[in-house]
């Protein structure tokens, strides 16, 4: 089939976008999982839509592909662009936008016959080589847009007349550019901005993870399912097993990092009784199943547990860890103090005395923990886990450091 | 959902150029600078040759079409869900968003379904009536091109007054806080609106400073073990930046991050958080900087 930068299917996308984003170490051959003819279509539809992102490397294991973007630089998420590079065929456009033509104004209403009449003699007549359609093909496009909500249909009698869809497009463009990079499923935000035409840009991110953007259908098609209470088939990649698994689960709630831009779902598996985390972006895909009637139960079941989660770590049935440690500073750093009182989540910071403090938490999982605690490496004085295999880990992770910065007279 | 060629940069395209054809004459010129602004870098030999071949019977060889109105859409389920999910967020009073219509509409999210769980906790006072006028203040200033007279409160509890030239804001979704950055003022780049006291027009002649301000970017190279899923970590966790990685041997990878030198000492802590996974390699100055802190900590008695 000839190459086009447009694309059927959003999967096969998805793994090379984050692949070249995140890592772009990869040369061609490491790309095992495709054919090479593949590797090379994919590559050169991101460039396409992302050639001012795209570097290249030659390695002696042949050319690196990465994308390299500064997020602070961007006023828009680029990998949105993938959303818009759907396929269709001749006929989807020419149906599109001659339908909307003819139902120009939501007072017009007509019904499949009449509006494939229309088409036929006022819109298509004209051309050398006019396209027919027929009656159950337009039908089956009304339907569809019907279910995309940008119709609507009324039924009287054995007659079914459609007529477009109200609602306008909100003014405040502001707010759509806001929203389309801070709320998720920002995406959707992006298809409303594409709309308003030509605008100035007022908004730029820092700290913007944008590969968020590679899930969002799987995080609009999880909201809806919670929307509706509904319980979930998903099939689903783990690190550790080389096939996709297909679990029964409970949608309850999103959590959302914006210091390591991953996405989770914490959700209630039906097998094994009890709250699992799965990272959205090895989800692959979502099946609504029936409404639960646990479903408030459960969540509130997640809101107990959440006061004494650090991130996801969600093990309802386990223990608490107690996890403490002490910090001092100078008098001109008091911004210390409130640096912990910010960033201190389920925990609680307490002052010693003028120059130090302590924080103290109970969690399901110290573990979670040690990147942040390191973070204040320079001023620990104390520091206690109830979990003495992980106290131990962290401080034999810092004899590790000090040796490999020459720190103590260690190896360098 | 949300992969549909409704929302496509094609459909978008060709709404353009049937909008322009409508409201005039369209040259190739015009065609191809609305696929440029509306698709993609190869999209503008297959949109032409559609057209030209007349495989999408909208445009007519002579130039002309059959349509008698400006291409549009009405907004779908989705976005309507879209739209009402963000009414409900607590920073959609910064805005003057209209949302008629969307009464009866059930949104796609609420606060309840997700959960930021790693975000700072003194975010700017969104709903705070003050904050607001001065949000919008700022934002109308921005896009009107008028200097601002601000008064900021310093650690102390002394306010100074300053002028500015508002640019654009900024917004951190760790910090959930949003920053003013400016130009005409040498003293003052950046302003964080949580911190300003006082914001109205300037009035009156504004000495404007015209020089230029050198952004000072920085890189470090890091090493990286990948133990303990060390490698996909420390990726994510910097993948905003500009950065370039390669495979140094068996897991072990080199990875360069380009950073503004004012984020420095948090370039430095984000660093310390991955422990011994992941080494400096250079510049020597950085490395210095760990090797500071680990030795202040040794000192610590940890």
């Amino acid at each position: 089939m000839a190459y086009s930068e447009l694309i059927k299917n959003f999967d096969r996308i998805r793994g090379y976008m984050r692949d070249f984003y995140v890592y772009g170490f990869k040369s061609r051959e490491e790309y095992d999982r495709k054919s090479a003819r593949s590797y090379d279509d994919e590559r050169r539809r991101i460039e396409s839509w992302l050639g001012e992102y795209m570097g290249f490397r030659q390695t002696p294991e042949g050319k690196n592909v990465f994308i390299t973007i500064d997020s602070r630089s961007l006023r828009h998420n680029p990998l949105y662009k993938a959303w818009k590079a759907k396929s269709f065929t001749d006929g989807d456009i020419t149906i599109h936008f001659i339908l909307f033509d003819i139902l120009h104004d939501p007072s017009v209403r007509l019904t499949a016959g009449e509006i494939t009449r229309i088409m036929d003699e006022e819109y298509l007549a004209g051309f050398s080589v006019p396209r027919v359609f027929d009656e159950s093909t337009i039908r089956k496009k009304l339907k569809e847009y019907v279910g995309e909500g940008l119709l609507e249909s009324e039924k009287t009698g054995k007659c079914v007349r459609y007529r477009r869809s109200g609602g306008v497009l909100p003014s405040c463009v502001d707010a759509l550019h806001f929203y389309s990079e801070a709320a998720p499923c920002g995406v959707i935000g992006s298809f409303l901005l594409d709309k308003a035409g030509p605008h100035q840009e007022h908004f730029a991110f820092k700290h913007h993870y944008i590969t968020q953007a590679l899930d969002s259908d799987i995080l609009c098609r999880l909201f809806l399912i919670m929307r509706e209470r509904r319980a979930a088939e998903i099939e689903n990649l783990s690190r550790r097993a080389k096939h996709p698994g297909t679990l029964r689960i409970l949608p309850l709630r999103v959590f959302i990092s914006v210091q390591n831009g991953r996405q989770y779902l914490m959700a209630w598996l039906f097998s094994e009784k009890r709250i699992m985390t799965l990272r959205l972006d090895y989800i692959l895909s979502v099946k609504p199943l029936e409404v639960q009637e646990d479903f408030s139960f459960r969540r509130a079941e997640l809101d107990r547990v959440q006061k004494h989660m650090w991130g996801v770590a969600a093990r309802s049935k386990a223990s608490l860890e107690h996890v403490e440690f002490v910090v001092r500073y100078r008098e001109d750093e008091q911004y210390i103090y409130n640096r912990l009182q910010r960033e201190k989540r389920c925990g609680t910071v307490e002052k010693l005395d003028d120059y130090s403090c302590r924080f103290s938490a109970e969690v399901y999982d110290i573990n979670e923990m040690l990147p942040w605690i390191r973070t204040f490496l320079c001023r620990i004085t104390d520091l206690h886990f109830s979990d003495q295999v992980l106290e131990e880990k962290f401080r034999r992770d810092l004899k590790a450091m000090y040796a490999m910065y020459g720190v103590g007279g260690g190896p360098q | 959902m949300i992969f549909h060629e409704i929302y496509s940069a094609y459909y978008n395209a060709v709404a353009g150029i049937l909008s322009r054809l409508l409201s005039g004459n369209v040259s190739p010129e015009d065609i191809g600078r609305i696929i440029r602004e509306q698709a993609f870098s190869e999209s503008a030999m297959a949109i032409e040759a559609a057209i030209r071949e007349e495989r999408w019977q909208l445009f007519h060889k002579d130039g002309s079409t059959a349509l008698r109105y400006a291409p549009s859409m009405p907004l779908t389920t989705l976005q309507k869900a879209w739209l009402k999910a963000v009414s409900l967020d607590p920073r959609i009073r910064l805005f003057d968003l209209p949302l008629e219509g969307l009464e009866d509409v059930e949104p796609l999210f609420t606060p309840e379904d997700y959960y930021v769980f790693d975000k700072y906790g003194d975010g700017d006072p969104f709903e705070d009536e003050s904050y607001i006028r001065t949000f919008r203040l700022i934002l109308d200033a921005i896009k009107n091109r008028y200097p601002l007279c601000l008064g900021m409160e310093n650690k102390k509890g002394l306010v100074s007054q300053f002028c500015v030239l508002p640019e654009y804001l900024e917004y951190s979704e760790k910090d959930d806080k949003f920053r003013l950055i400016t130009s005409g003022n040498r003293r003052v780049e950046t302003v964080n609106l949580g911190r300003i006291v006082s914001c109205r027009r300037f009035r009156g002649e504004f000495p404007i400073w015209c020089g230029e301000r050198k952004k000072c970017v920085r890189q470090v190279t890091l090493e990286i073990q990948d133990r303990r899923n060390a490698l996909e970590r420390v990726m994510l966790h910097f993948s905003h930046f500009e950065k370039e990685a390669e495979k140094a041997g068996d897991d072990l990878y080199r990875v360069t991050i380009r950073y503004e030198q004012s984020d420095e000492t948090e370039i430095v802590i984000r660093v310390l958080s991955f422990g011994p996974m992941v080494r400096v390699l250079r510049p020597e100055s950085f490395v210095s900087l760990v090797r500071e802190r680990l030795e202040q900590q040794m000192s610590c008695g940890l």
